[in-house]
């Protein structure tokens, strides 16, 4: 089976500092895999060049069978929820929902479908400025990052801080689209996290180290006892 | 198709709803074109406050007070009589001309001596220092033909042969283009062609920025949606105000303010329709470049007097050092500024306009180039250092 | 309590520095600017007005003619097109301003004493051109109309000396005063340097207050508990340093290096700069708090600092523009800062002169300062 992201040798230096060196790593259709480190050691940095968003240094990118440095068909597929918030802040809540469907070429009536499965009709007319929750914010922006219905999804700590309510809901959510055969890459922070995840790259010192959801939480526990000492 | 309409749709939303940028698209290039009409409406300098100091006091030296009382050239400030009052005069700008006839004046006009008169002019300002030049020696050239005929009377000549011997040699004087000399006619436009430029480039440059200081740049990046989409339907909106405006402060200059804008209604469309493009997509390509919107603003907005200055279209391009007139033919101002004049007020053809056109074309294909096929991918945002206002963020209450 | 001031001071003076953008901007803006018009005008004068002249008759007497036009001041005769068809083409093109036509038979008729016509056209398109080249014109076909009358009237047996009495028993002397070569240099360099001088500092005192309070760490000020007048009194102190600091370069360039005329003392137009850098810096300081955030008070800082060149009356005269608006025109600091600057650097007006301007100026900056201290205040209740 082809998977759906292949990274190789992947190096992302920024002015004289190196925040990613050297990784590689796949992930298979229908994997759901965790990006896990503590803050700064670069899972947003990741994120974003996954996305299509960052230039990066070296190394080589493909997702779903392109390099994602010589075209962008991918991101046809492609749903991105980031952890700085990126919807239009001069739109209201509907008006993201069809703009961005627009951007990614999505038909309409998934638009009908995004607001009915994240409970977002009685806000449609607010400005998203004054949703008055993050987790409000958090259920509009993967909405919006569903809307086409993507092979891959990738979101940037999507529950964290947020109400319990629409936790349940995007966790819901989230393993509806696991299960329909999407495939999930998820930046966290928080360990407890990782028995959602089918396997999780843990960044540290620019490198990744792979785990299983199992023996990532014994490597946290373990570390947690020794700088306890 | 859906795409482009969809994002030029939103875009006129954002304009409607920022009301700070629909002012500065709508109403500010009105504000500016009233405000420098208000200022030069007047077109020619008159009334340039005289002093003369007459220390003759005959019939013959009222004769000259009066030539000057009777041209609307000037006005004679009665207040000034004498040299010291002249210089006092001068120096605080009541006066910004003078007259000082001898004492002697009407004795030695009898005596067929050579006399003098002393003319003197303010040339702190040149507008005023050039202009009472000419006024003066215009005065002068008529006093002295009177002179001359009262003399020849005086021989005993006719008036059909005094006008014989004064006439065999005329000079007419025709002044083309401008005929009444209209400062209007001269600086008006090329202002207005400055604001529409400052004003074009402010509304476009600040699209890209502000989408990457809000962060939503993201959606736009990560998304298949190809770049030309994203400028074409960016600039859509502001393509069209601009030329709205364009159309708008023409008529009003040419309804309220009076300046002479003829020639070709074709070059004209197309010279707005060139200069246009070059400004949405240079204007666009900043914004995505550009570190900040604050940064932006500060740049586009001092650029306008050194673009004026160095176009030629006031101080003329032939008095320029030649490695500044270089400079000055890679600004699309000073081809749109002068060109405009040439057609408007020289009736030049589409032959006569070839060089301006081809200009401005290669500058139209050039910027919309790299507008539609600008990369999508971000440099990565890198903190050098300890600075501030250099990376997205700027001082705001949000 | 002057340790806390010195921070202040110091911390403003790094913040300006940092921000890159106005670093730039300050440091190489004024002196980029004042060489660059310092080029532009390097000629000075406008001079060597390119002529073109058309003999239809090609005898002696026009050929006279034609010398007398070459000899004339400013007009440089750059060609003699066979015909009006021709002449009329440079000067549509713009490669001859001046276009004199002298007729068939010219010579001829004058020997038979019979009228004739030499045609002059100018082109009015640029004023800079147009006037001189009047002034320039007038001249000569004054003495060139002159020596064909004295020429006439000896042919028909008048003696000499009374023919040239006739055209010449007053001469007129002219005398420009203060500026006696018309140069514009003189005239426009300064003041364009000081255009864009005014406008940069505009722009940086359109961050004093914006600039605090639309950062997070405005909170650290806001709890520290010092004296909201305490601290923009010193940030504003650094904003008028830095920006006289940079004026005098330009003033050392202007009338050092490049020898523009000064008629008053440097220490006059150094207090009449203060005083002004102080009104201007009111001006932005009320942007800066009437503006929520670092761009729209820049914005409207420049709404006000682009025009108020044109405004002030400085090259197109205050008195030409329509009676009603000249109060108007008064309002801004720009406008008596030009006017002040003219006077300074050609006339030497006098401390009376001056003080009055002073007072203004001192005036201007009491109440935008207050206005802009009441919005400030204004906009943190709103907030509340």
């Amino acid at each position: 089976m082809e998977p759906i992201i292949r990274v190789d040798h992947l190096v992302q230096k920024m002015g004289r500092k190196t925040f990613l060196n050297d990784l590689s790593f796949e992930v298979m259709p229908g994997e759901c895999f965790g990006v896990f480190g503590t803050r700064g050691t670069g899972k947003t940095t990741l994120v974003h060049i996954l996305a299509g968003v960052d230039r990066f240094t070296s190394g080589e990118v493909e997702i779903l069978g392109t390099n994602i440095r010589k075209s962008e068909k991918y991101k046809r597929d492609l749903g991105l929820l980031t952890q700085e918030r990126s919807l239009f802040l001069d739109m209201s809540v509907y008006e993201n929902l069809d703009f961005i469907a627009a951007l990614k070429n999505a038909p309409r009536k998934n638009i009908e479908e995004m607001i009915e499965r994240f409970e977002l009709r009685e806000l449609l007319k607010e400005p998203i400025t004054v949703l008055d929750t993050i987790g409000t914010y958090q259920r509009l922006a993967l909405a919006c990052a569903l809307v086409n219905q993507p092979k891959l999804l990738i979101v940037d700590e999507v529950i964290k801080d947020i109400d319990l309510y629409s936790r349940r809901l995007i966790i819901k959510e989230l393993k509806q689209y696991l299960a329909d055969g999407g495939t999930l890459v998820c930046a966290f922070s928080n360990i407890a996290m990782s028995h959602y995840m089918t396997r999780v790259g843990w960044l540290e010192n620019m490198k990744m180290i792979i785990y299983t959801s199992e023996t990532a939480l014994a490597e946290w526990k373990k570390q947690e006892e020794l700088y306890t000492e | 198709m859906r795409q482009i309409l969809n994002i030029a749709h939103y875009e006129i939303a954002h304009i409607l709803r920022d009301k700070i940028l629909l002012l500065i698209v709508f109403i500010v290039p009105l504000f500016y074109a009233v405000l420098f009409g208000i200022i030069y409406i007047a077109g020619t300098l008159q009334h340039v406050p005289l002093g003369i100091v007459d220390l003759d006091h005959s019939v013959e030296s009222r004769e000259i007070v009066s030539t000057f009382e009777n041209t609307p050239n000037f006005k004679v400030i009665p207040e000034v009589n004498d040299y010291a009052g002249l210089e006092a005069g001068m120096k605080n700008g009541a006066i910004r001309a003078g007259v000082v006839i001898p004492e002697d004046y009407s004795q030695k006009l009898s005596q067929h001596q050579l006399t003098e008169i002393l003319t003197v002019y303010d040339g702190s300002n040149m507008i005023y220092g050039l202009n009472s030049r000419k006024y003066l020696q215009q005065v002068l050239n008529t006093f002295s033909a009177g002179q001359t005929a009262a003399y020849l009377g005086g021989l005993g000549m006719t008036k059909k042969e005094i006008t014989n011997v004064m006439d065999t040699v005329s000079f007419s004087m025709q002044v083309w283009y401008n005929p009444t000399f209209s400062y209007t006619t001269f600086i008006f436009m090329g202002l207005v062609v400055m604001i529409l430029h400052q004003v074009g480039f402010m509304s476009i440059s600040l699209t890209v920025t502000r989408e990457k200081e809000q962060n939503s740049w993201i959606q736009f990046v990560s998304t298949a949606v190809p770049s030309w989409k994203i400028f074409v339907g960016k600039a859509i909106p502001y393509f069209i105000a601009n030329f709205f405006n364009y159309g708008l402060l023409l008529w009003f200059s040419a309804r309220f303010i009076d300046v002479k804008i003829g020639g070709s209604v074709a070059l004209i469309l197309l010279l707005g329709l060139l200069f246009n493009i070059i400004i949405v997509s240079l204007g666009f390509v900043i914004s995505l470049y550009a570190p900040n919107s604050l940064q932006i603003t500060r740049y586009l907005m001092i650029m306008s007097v050194p673009l004026f200055v160095i176009s030629g279209y006031t101080w003329p391009s032939t008095h320029i050092p030649e490695v500044l007139n270089k400079i000055a033919q890679s600004m699309p101002y000073t081809w749109m500024a002068n060109g405009f004049r040439l057609v408007t007020l020289k009736d030049w053809g589409f032959a006569d306009m070839s060089m301006t056109l081809a200009v401005l074309a290669g500058m139209a294909v050039l910027t919309s180039f790299f507008a539609l096929t600008f990369s999508k991918c971000r440099k990565p945002l890198v903190q050098t250092g300890l600075v501030v206002n250099e990376t997205t963020s700027y001082p705001r209450k949000r | 309590m002057i340790k806390q001031s010195l921070a202040i001071m110091k911390r403003e003076l790094f913040y300006m520095w940092r921000d890159k953008g106005m670093r730039n901007i300050m440091l190489f803006g004024p002196l980029l600017g004042l060489l660059l018009f310092a080029g532009v005008y390097s000629y000075q004068r406008v001079g060597d007005i390119p002529t073109a002249i058309v003999d239809l008759d090609h005898s002696s007497a026009s050929r006279q003619v034609v010398m007398g036009l070459e000899n004339a001041k400013d007009l440089k005769v750059v060609a003699y097109p066979e015909t009006y068809d021709e002449l009329e083409k440079l000067i549509h093109k713009g490669d001859a301003i001046v276009g004199i036509v002298i007729p068939e038979n010219y010579g001829k008729d004058v020997d038979l004493r019979r009228q004739t016509k030499i045609a002059v056209m100018i082109d009015g398109t640029n004023m800079a051109y147009a006037t001189n080249a009047t002034t320039a014109v007038l001249t000569v076909t004054r003495t060139l109309g002159a020596e064909a009358g004295i020429k006439t009237l000896i042919a028909q047996g008048i003696e000499p000396d009374q023919a040239k009495e006739a055209y010449q028993s007053i001469e007129f002397r002219e005398e420009a005063w203060f500026n006696p070569t018309l140069n514009y240099a003189y005239f426009l360099v300064l003041a364009f340097a000081l255009n864009m001088w005014q406008q940069f500092s505009t722009l940086a005192s359109c961050m004093n207050v914006v600039g605090e309070k639309g950062f997070g760490s405005w909170i650290q000020i806001k709890a520290s508990g010092i004296s909201r007048l305490k601290l923009f009194f010193n940030k504003s102190l650094v904003h008028i340093f830095v920006i006289m600091l940079i004026v005098l370069p330009i003033y050392f360039f202007a009338f050092v290096v490049f020898k523009l005329p000064l008629a008053s003392s440097w220490s006059m137009l150094l207090l009449f700069t203060f005083a002004f850098a102080v009104a201007l810096h009111s001006l932005g300081t009320l942007m800066s708090s009437i503006f929520s955030n670092a761009i729209n008070a820049s914005r409207f800082g420049m709404v006000v600092a682009l025009p108020s060149f044109v405004i002030s009356g400085f090259t197109w005269p205050l008195e030409a523009m329509p009676q009603w608006f000249q109060p108007i025109a008064w309002i801004l600091p720009q406008t008596w800062f030009f006017q002040g600057i003219n006077y300074l650097s050609f006339k030497n007006p006098g401390w009376e002169f001056i003080s009055h301007y002073l007072l203004i100026l001192g005036l201007m900056a009491v109440l935008f300062y207050s206005l802009a201290a009441l919005a400030a205040r204004l906009r943190e209740k709103a907030f509340r």
